[in-house]
């Protein structure tokens, strides 16, 4: 029982990590209908701010602030760079320039950072123990855990008592109509593109806490998951993208923790055959996007 | 017009490579080496160390002191295929001897071309002791092979008095996955026994799951061993000790990064294998007080010095054959014997073409490294590969 209790909560941590990922996906797929592939990048980006921000000896929260903020610019001038010059391309052509910008970034890290991993030394009191009667929580996971609540309420409020934050939502439902309500498309698009910036900072965080270190293909794998989380919860959906991640992240820690050993190395093909089930069952995902758009 | 000129231009330039007379002792190595990609972190260092012994030996005079070396480097982009196109046009071009990445598949690959072509190949740092053998008689390991890593853990559990112990794997990759496995050989060969395995996809990072099965074992094993590496082992570590497990951990060369040291208390007592260690006053501490003076940094890793050794084993080899003929090379390098290198001593005599050298293992203690052995694994314990 103990260990089934360790078991929910780690995938709770897990899953509200993915959710943050899906998250800055869908942020921007509801809007401008793109699956940004360069949303890992941005995570490595905010990593590598928080690598320099520790080297000059600010204190974490600075430095963790840094890498929210850069993440942040980097996302809206990837956007009127590489994307805005491309608002009147079809999907594919966004998807690809995605890739471009992605692989660009990626060289750029490599060759003109390191291709080496820099080790990002946190504080020691972040690599504690706290423990709740029969369960061991470890303080990242806990912190993941609040962090992510934190960041979903911060979200939500913005979406729903903001005017900014009502124009995206509508732009997710018809951006067309907005437009000629007088909101500029730019400015939402802008907006969109720097809260899921914001948002690969924040999971940048969570990530790098539990790797120690930032290297230029570290956002390889948290796009993978943010995409499969996303594609679950259905595109363009912000609580579909929550719902999604924590789905992924729960079915990941499920099937890692009850699976017999044998099957264990075959982990990830159990868990895509689910996200396969899944979207048999639901194929506009857990809960679809209010205008059914699909990439 | 400007394929014309391309095409003119590449014409040109092959019918000088065809027609011009190539002084004897001019010579060219091929490197199809991952400078991007997933191997970068490994093969950017290792081509630092390799290019500044090349220099080194050029100004003596060249290999064997009369072959004058160019390096022909061609990035692989830690594509198996891309790495098999350079192998082919470095072979098609002539080169006397190809460097293969630090990886077993791309080495494996790249060493059927050259193999036929009978040009003596090296890889930089692959591990897996099945590199040379899957390839043929023209295709050489440089670094310590992972059932040596393994079988020097091993003894080392077995000294401290460990009786149990816990393997974590990861099927991804031949390094993540035998090392664990020869080690887990060796220790019941100590009369050790495996108390349990885990298994972990590489780069996922979480082992929530996987530690919490740790945890709930009872009794706790004596020790936990892995060849997990960035970013996958500091994930590990931070979860183990977040659940409160508290057994010595076992690791292999490829934690030794900064990345290790950098965890803080929680890394303490973690003993690893490496290449070597670069204590004041050894021939590897000399070399990275003088990389450092030549680059201006130290080594981030001893990648660095064992790149920087292959050049100097192949002057070893040249200077026995007299020759950079394929076959001679090739047996040349086959007979190696004590050649002494930056980290100790290689051999190739009697082996499968994987070196016999000595591996260190370190300590970490306070956020630094300290040496605890250096030692050539005894070859009665070592696991076939």
């Amino acid at each position: 029982m103990d260990v089934f209790l360790q078991q929910c909560l780690n995938a709770i941590s897990l899953g509200g990590i993915y959710a943050l990922l899906a998250l800055g996906l869908a942020v921007v797929f509801s809007i401008v209908s793109l699956i940004n592939f360069a949303h890992g990048e941005l995570m490595t980006l905010a990593g590598y701010a928080i690598y320099a921000a520790l080297l000059f000896a600010m204190p974490l929260p600075v430095a963790l602030g840094a890498g929210v903020i850069a993440a942040a610019l980097a996302a809206m001038a990837i956007e009127r760079v590489a994307f805005r010059p491309m608002r009147r391309a079809d999907a594919t052509s966004l998807l690809i320039t995605s890739f471009a910008v992605s692989v660009i970034l990626r060289v750029l890290f490599q060759n003109g950072i390191s291709a080496r991993p820099k080790p990002v030394a946190l504080p020691p009191e972040l690599s504690g123990v706290v423990t709740f009667g029969p369960v061991h929580l470890s303080v990242i996971a806990l912190a993941s855990i609040a962090i992510t609540i934190l960041s979903l309420a911060a979200l939500s409020l913005f979406l729903t008592r903001t005017t900014m934050g009502r124009a995206m939502r509508a732009a997710a439902e018809d951006f067309q109509v907005l437009r000629l309500m007088g909101i500029r498309a730019n400015r939402v698009i802008a907006v969109a593109f720097a809260i899921s910036g914001a948002l690969a900072g924040v999971s940048a965080a969570l990530w790098i806490a539990q790797r120690g270190s930032v290297d230029p293909l570290m956002g390889f794998v948290p796009v993978l998951k943010a995409f499969i989380a996303a594609v679950i919860g259905g595109l363009g959906s912000l609580p579909g993208a929550v719902a999604g991640g924590f789905a992924l992240g729960i079915a990941e820690v499920l099937f890692q923790a009850f699976l017999p050993p044998e099957a264990l190395p075959f982990r990830d093909a159990f868990v895509l055959s689910l996200v396969v089930a899944v979207l048999i069952w639901r194929p506009d995902g857990l809960i679809p996007a209010k205008t059914g758009r699909r990439s | 017009m400007t394929m014309t000129i391309r095409a003119l231009l590449a014409t040109s330039a092959l019918g000088l490579l065809l027609s011009a007379p190539a002084r004897a002792e001019d010579v060219v190595i091929g490197l199809a080496t991952a400078q991007t990609g997933a191997l970068a972190f490994a093969d950017q260092p290792s081509l630092a160390g390799f290019r500044m012994a090349m220099d080194e030996i050029n100004a003596k005079g060249g290999l064997g002191g009369k072959y004058k070396v160019t390096l022909d480097v061609k990035d692989t982009r830690s594509d198996t295929g891309a790495t098999v196109q350079a192998a082919q046009e470095l072979v098609a071009e002539g080169v006397k001897v190809l460097i293969t990445p630090c990886d077993a598949d791309p080495s494996i690959a790249a060493g059927q071309i050259s193999q036929t072509a009978q040009i003596p190949t090296l890889t930089f740092c692959g591990t897996t002791p099945t590199i040379t053998d899957a390839v043929g008689d023209y295709m050489f390991g440089t670094y310590p092979a992972d059932n040596g890593q393994a079988t020097l853990l091993a003894e080392y559990a077995a000294q401290q008095g460990y009786k149990t112990a816990y393997i974590l794997k990861s099927p991804d990759t031949a390094y993540t996955l035998r090392l664990p496995e020869y080690f887990a050989d060796v220790f019941q060969k100590k009369g050790g026994t495996i108390a349990g395995e885990g298994t972990f996809a590489m780069g996922q990072q979480d082992f929530g799951a996987e530690v919490t099965k740790i945890a709930a074992m009872n009794p706790q094993p004596d020790v936990i061993m892995t060849a997990a590496y960035e970013p996958d082992f500091p994930a590990f570590l931070k979860a183990l000790r977040g659940a409160g497990v508290k057994a010595p951990i076992l690791g292999s060369d490829g934690i030794d990064s900064p990345t290790t040291t950098g965890l803080g208390a929680i890394a303490n007592g973690i003993v690893h294998t490496t290449a070597g260690f670069p204590a004041d006053g050894t021939p590897l501490g000399d070399f990275y007080a003088k990389y450092e003076k030549a680059t201006g940094a130290k080594p981030e890793t001893v990648y660095v010095a064992t790149g920087y050794e292959i050049p100097y084993i192949l002057d070893a080899a040249v200077t026995a054959a007299g020759t950079m003929d394929g076959p001679a090379l090739r047996d040349a390098l086959a007979n190696l014997e004590n050649v002494p290198v930056l980290t100790g001593k290689v051999t190739y005599k009697g082996t499968n073409r994987m070196p016999i050298r000595d591996i260190t293992l370190v300590k970490i203690e306070d956020g630094a490294r300290s040496p605890v052995e250096t030692a050539t694994p005894d070859a009665a314990l070592v696991p076939a590969p």
